[in-house]
């Protein structure tokens, strides 16, 4: 009598086989050495499948991830049986064989080598992105196609082109020495914050695998945060920045999906939880001489954090931290956000005369934001038909579903219509 | 109320080529259907079947013993429910919509009362 428990449901946690999937992945891989990545994912993704085919039946065991972990163990010994190049190395295998040990410390190093493998420096970025989702993410090729709007084909091929360079270079999965590890841990760092921007940008949106790079970013950093090698002020300025962010997800768009602009948002619905975690990873990142963007950025969303109302935001402080910003990483996109900060202390005009100042910018010429924080500013002056224009121009650019509805409700709020010929 | 046996059969291999966050959310709907029937008091049993086997023939002291032909079948038994229903009608209800019909077909057999 194996009917199905009365927790079953309840105990397949949210995203069990996709986090289990990387935990395993990186576990074998890093017992079975770089070079059989493919062997490892193959096991795992059969232990998923026996899941499905099993647990229907049998009830989902007391103990999901550590069964997972047997069946992957077993299935990746069969195949290397079946392997006559490996056979030799079996006994030995067998022999060294880790009892499934799924405590968090010993999942959180496999984790962590297997990240630093993935964003190894002369991997190509794009192969850094797909690898990491792919194998310590444990996400399918086709989410990531969909997280990055590109074609499954394509995420294919650089994913087979990246694990051919792993094994041509020999790239270990191991925890890089002290001596450099600063060069391998802000590959790591970057890719995480890009899987972050490109989540948020899409939350609240149709697009949900896309709005789940958030999350697992925020995994990903917190296994890092964790880790004794790890636990630097960067990792931990890193942390904070996109905890905070986070925290207001879930006031970002209205129930109907739209998004709201910052001084809209309810701040009732802001997650007090993650902003107390935010602060306290911040306060950890302050803890050495170092400073990166991710502190700047960090306290930039720290400041909108704790004002306790849209009047009582520290302007002056925020455009002060984007001028330390500026300095430890110059960029068009910043000068644009600068821009937008000062509006704020000094008048719309002072920043509509900033903006213009970047406008040529090439990095800027597709970016949507541009135009409409010009629509925003130029509303606020009361120019409406100048409002519209920059609008219309935003709406030209791409940007996602909820943030095109957006762009056309502020349109509608300068009397114009997206459809509307400016002249 | 009788007893009708569920069977389910497929390749196993349906999901095969899905990511584990799709197969999470196909494992969810088949729990959530176990569940359901549980909670109402409908079912009675569930068993699922490893997939080597042997297939016994021979009478007269000729018996002859093979590994199942079940690599090969495309409808491989993978498991099977045992349900309670007041009718075929109901037991077909139950499975409107079964995640398994996806992956395979099911077949329902009223368990013979003597």
């Amino acid at each position: 009598m194996n009917v199905a428990a009365p927790s079953d449901v309840d105990a397949l946690v949210e995203h069990l086989f996709r986090h289990s999937a990387g935990q395993m992945v990186s576990r074998l891989a890093r017992w079975l050495g770089s070079a059989r990545l493919d062997l490892a994912e193959e096991a795992v993704q059969d232990a998923l499948v026996r899941a499905l085919q099993a647990w229907p039946f049998a009830g989902v065991p007391a103990e999901p991830r550590a069964w997972l972990f047997q069946v992957a163990r077993h299935r990746a010994l069969d195949l290397i049986r079946r392997d006559v190049a490996l056979r030799g190395k079996l006994d030995i295998l067998e022999r060294e064989t880790p009892e499934a040990d799924v405590r968090e410390q010993a999942l959180g190093d496999d984790e962590l080598a297997m990240m630093f493998m993935c964003c190894h420096p002369s991997l190509p970025y794009a192969g850094r992105v797909a690898l990491t989702l792919k194998t310590v993410g444990g996400f399918g090729v086709g989410e990531i196609a969909a997280a990055f709007l590109a074609e499954p084909d394509a995420i294919a091929q650089r994913l087979v082109r990246a694990k051919r360079q792993i094994r041509e270079q020999e790239i270990a999965i191991e925890i890089p020495l002290p001596g450099e590890l600063g060069a391998r841990l802000e590959s790591v760092l970057d890719v995480l914050y890009l899987f972050f921007n490109e989540g948020y940008a899409a939350h609240g949106g149709e697009n949900l695998v896309r709005a789940d790079l958030c999350g697992e970013a925020i995994r990903l950093a917190g296994i890092l945060a964790r880790n004794p090698a790890t636990d630097l002020p960067a990792v931990h300025a890193l942390l904070a920045l996109m905890l905070l962010q986070a925290s207001r997800l879930p006031a970002r768009v209205d129930d109907a999906g739209d998004l709201l602009l910052l001084s809209e948002q309810d701040r009732a619905r802001w997650d007090h939880e993650l902003i107390a975690e935010g602060l306290d990873h911040l306060e950890r990142a302050a803890s050495g001489n170092e400073v990166t963007p991710y502190h700047a950025e960090a306290a930039i969303a720290a400041v909108h954090a704790v004002a306790h109302d849209q009047a009582s935001i520290d302007w002056p402080h925020i455009v002060r931290l984007y001028d330390d910003l500026l300095a430890l990483k110059p960029s068009p996109v910043v000068e644009l956000n600068r821009a937008i900060a000062l509006a704020m202390v000094e008048g719309p005009a002072a920043g509509i005369a900033a903006i213009e100042r970047i406008e040529a910018d090439p990095v800027l010429a597709r970016y949507y934001l541009l135009p409409a924080a010009l629509g925003g500013l130029w509303l606020k002056q009361g120019d409406l038909t100048r409002a519209a224009q920059h609008y219309r121009e935003a709406l030209t650019r791409s940007c996602s579903a909820p943030e095109r509805r957006f762009l056309e409700k502020q349109l509608a709020r300068c009397g114009g219509t997206s459809l509307e010929r400016h002249t | 109320m009788a007893k009708f046996l569920v069977v389910a059969r497929g390749t196993g291999q349906a999901y095969a080529n899905r990511s584990p966050q799709e197969m999470q959310q196909v494992l969810q709907k088949y729990m959530a259907w176990t569940a359901g029937l549980r909670d109402a008091g409908r079912m009675l049993h569930a068993e699922r079947l490893k997939t080597d086997g042997r297939v016994v023939r021979g009478a007269a002291g000729k018996m002859t013993v093979t590994d199942g032909p079940f690599a090969e079948s495309k409808e491989v038994v993978g498991g099977f429910w045992l349900l309670e229903a007041t009718s075929y009608d109901e037991v077909l209800a139950f499975l409107k919509d079964h995640p398994h019909l996806e992956a395979g077909s099911l077949e329902v057999r009223q368990i013979w009362d003597m």
